[in-house]
């Protein structure tokens, strides 16, 4: 009988001694910087944990005028970047399990970050404190919305606040990338040569599925609170939003059917909208190009948007063609987002009538 | 009668395992001793258990996908008590003390969460009806509740609240419901075959994060459970293999349905158990997943180790109660 209770004690330790630490990497260290821009009750545990949604840092593209991306429908949502002759899209299928890409384009890299449950997304250089650092996601939230964190210096980036929020970074700000967020056949007619982030990313994932149920449309489903709420339009309303300091205006696609052009004045500064129901972009005006006359000009071509200069620019305000060609104008600083999130993070937006 | 009991107790002891798992959660093992048998009146059982449950698999569907970076760990010890207050009628105690772990390992880097502490407990009344189907057979039903007394706003070292899914309690009242049918032969008393149910009805935690509500899923387990008892070394040695079947409801957040929660797992359980004495029980058994169907895309339990030790502690006097 001891012998059998000496076993019975060693199987014990044994068991007991399972330690889920061997084998594995350092750890990363922790921001040990308690400081946070943003209230840090209000900053949520999402699940996954950091780097449990993985971001992109290899990331492969099909080049469309050799294979057509069967994955992709023309309805299907993407981030498009151009940078001189390159053109490149990030399929939301793909971003909604990954939420990051980091990414190298025309020797510029920048990083493409999305969040899902607020539909914003962006680009920004790859950089932080001014050196090339990639970004990754830190399973944190805020307002519902992404936080960043950059691999240099660990510091925590909120996505829609557009600063650096907790680390030694804090109070920093992002240089941002022009991207548009339009679906996919749209994409392909501005840009025929584009380029498409493959789903041969390196991870095992179901492409495709929409991992967070009916959350698009369903206007009272919130995985986590965003706050301040407005009722001034559905909560899951798909906006395109302007942002300035800490204020916005808002635009609705449903304004924009069959192509519009025009001036707009927001936070005292002329801004140029255009768009149609399925891609809206604005630009900062100068005084001098506020005389010019604009008109919607898409014709399933890179060209967008017309002048009567004989003008024609792209949707990234780029003279393509005309007097001014290879001029460009400055693209405001805008988002499109579910509607909530704008009313939470910048609260009580303008709505444009 | 007394040896009939006591191979009651440790048929019981053997099968009563019910992993109240959170469908995307570490598992903590909330109900895993539960189930006691009803002895004598007047006697009292102690279990102890430790349990190690690990989840790396990584399922969409029914597919498992090649993604072994995530890794949730659970440490659990379970202490349990029971006391028989008639011979039918008894009651039983069940305290948690859990570490719940969340491991990333990805781009070279680990990233560790964790919890520690008191978990829920369970309160469950039972009885038992002996030889409903026979003789040598018995059928055992009990109601209970898990009560919250485990912390459920515990926070990373940055002072952010974890989510439900790393919190040693749930801040929410369960009512569980449980039943145990066995039956031995005549051709080979010692061998049993037993089935059990369990149904939990879970509670809501009203201030998930302060603002919002959150409800794991209702949860429905089965086991069918072969047992039989050898001499090993003179010593009394109860080798067992379960069958388990576990249905979990997705979880509500806000009152809507959570994807990525709730499935269905199919196990197995090898079990092995030694008489130290005549009131101490030892047991070892292993949970190894076999098929499981979950909703969506989440993490999904790779294997299951549990171990401990039943103490009986009869009545006093001791007085043989015949039925």
């Amino acid at each position: 009988m001891k012998n059998i209770s000496f076993y019975i004690f060693l199987l014990m330790l044994t068991l007991m001694s399972c330690n889920d630490n061997s084998n594995v990497p350092n750890q990363t260290p922790t921001t040990n910087n308690d400081n946070w821009l943003i209230p840090v009750n209000e900053v949520k545990d999402g699940g996954p944990g950091k780097d449990g949604i993985p971001s992109i840092d290899n990331p492969k593209f099909i080049d469309i005028s050799q294979t057509n991306p069967a994955f992709l429908n023309d309805s299907d949502l993407v981030i498009g970047t151009v940078n001189g002759s390159e053109a490149k899209a990030y399929p939301h299928v793909i971003l909604d399990w990954h939420e990051v890409v980091n990414d190298k384009i025309n020797e510029d890299f920048i990083t493409i970050n999305y969040c899902p449950l607020t539909g914003t997304a962006f680009g920004w250089e790859s950089k932080a404190n001014g050196t090339k650092s990639s970004f990754g996601v830190s399973g944190l939230l805020y307002n519902t919305n992404l936080i960043l964190y950059d691999r240099n210096t660990d510091s925590n980036w909120s996505q829609l606040r557009l600063q650096c929020v907790n680390g030694t970074l804090i109070s920093n700000k992002p240089i941002l990338v022009s991207v548009v967020e339009t679906n996919w056949g749209t994409w392909k007619k501005l840009y025929p040569n584009t380029k498409v982030l493959s789903t041969d990313t390196g991870f095992n994932r179901t492409y495709g599925n929409y991992p967070y149920g009916d959350y698009r449309t369903n206007q009272n489903f919130f995985l986590f609170t965003a706050i301040p709420s407005n009722d001034a339009l559905p909560n899951k309303d798909r906006i395109y939003a302007i942002l300035d300091g800490d204020k916005s205006k808002v635009y609705q696609f449903s304004d924009f059917e069959n192509g519009k052009v025009f001036i707009d004045e927001f936070n005292k500064k002329k801004y140029l909208i255009v768009g149609n129901e399925n891609l809206i972009n604005a630009f900062e005006l100068s005084d001098e190009l506020l005389d010019l006359d604009f008109e919607y000009g898409f014709n399933n071509s890179e060209v967008f948007f017309k002048d009567n200069e004989g003008n024609k620019w792209s949707i990234f305000g780029k003279a393509i063609d005309g007097p001014r060609k290879n001029e460009v104008i400055k693209v405001s600083r805008s988002v499109v987002s579910y509607w909530f999130a704008i009313a939470a993070f910048y609260p009580n937006p303008e709505i444009y009538q | 009668m007394i040896q009939k009991m006591s191979f009651f107790t440790l048929l019981i002891f053997n099968t009563s395992v019910i992993y109240t798992q959170t469908c995307c959660s570490g598992g903590i093992p909330l109900s895993n001793n539960l189930g006691l048998s009803t002895l004598e009146k007047g006697s009292t059982q102690i279990g102890i258990q430790y349990d190690y449950n690990n989840l790396n698999t990584l399922n969409s569907g029914s597919e498992t996908l090649n993604d072994d970076s995530r890794l949730r760990i659970t440490h659990s010890i379970l202490l349990n008590a029971g006391y028989s207050i008639t011979n039918s009628l008894s009651i039983e105690v069940l305290f948690t003390w859990v570490n719940q772990r969340r491991n990333i390992t990805q781009f070279g880097n680990e990233n560790l969460d964790e919890t520690s502490g008191i978990g829920d407990a369970i309160l469950l009344l039972k009885y038992n009806f002996e030889n409903v189907l026979g003789e040598n057979s018995a059928l055992n039903i009990g109601v209970g509740t898990k009560i919250p007394l485990g912390s459920s706003t515990e926070t990373n070292d940055q002072g952010i609240t974890l989510n439900a899914d790393l919190q040693p309690g749930s801040n929410a009242w369960d009512v569980i419901y449980w039943s145990m049918i066995s039956k031995s032969f005549d051709f080979r008393p010692s061998f049993t075959i037993s089935s059990r149910f369990i149904y939990r009805n879970t509670g809501t935690n009203t201030s998930y994060f302060g603002d919002s509500t959150y409800k794991f899923g209702n949860e429905f387990q089965t086991y069918l459970h072969f047992s039989d008892q050898f001499l090993l070394f003179k010593t009394i040695t109860s080798p067992s293999l379960s069958l388990k079947y576990r249905s979990a409801s997705q979880d509500k957040i806000g009152g809507f349905n959570l994807d990525n929660t709730g499935g269905k797992w199919f196990s197995i359980i090898p079990n092995f158990s030694i008489d130290i004495n005549s009131d101490i029980v030892f047991s070892a058994k292993a949970e190894i997943p076999i098929y499981s169907f979950v909703d969506g895309t989440q993490l999904t339990p790779t294997y299951r180790l549990t171990t401990g030790f039943l103490i009986k502690i009869p009545r006093k006097t001791n007085k043989l109660i015949i039925n």
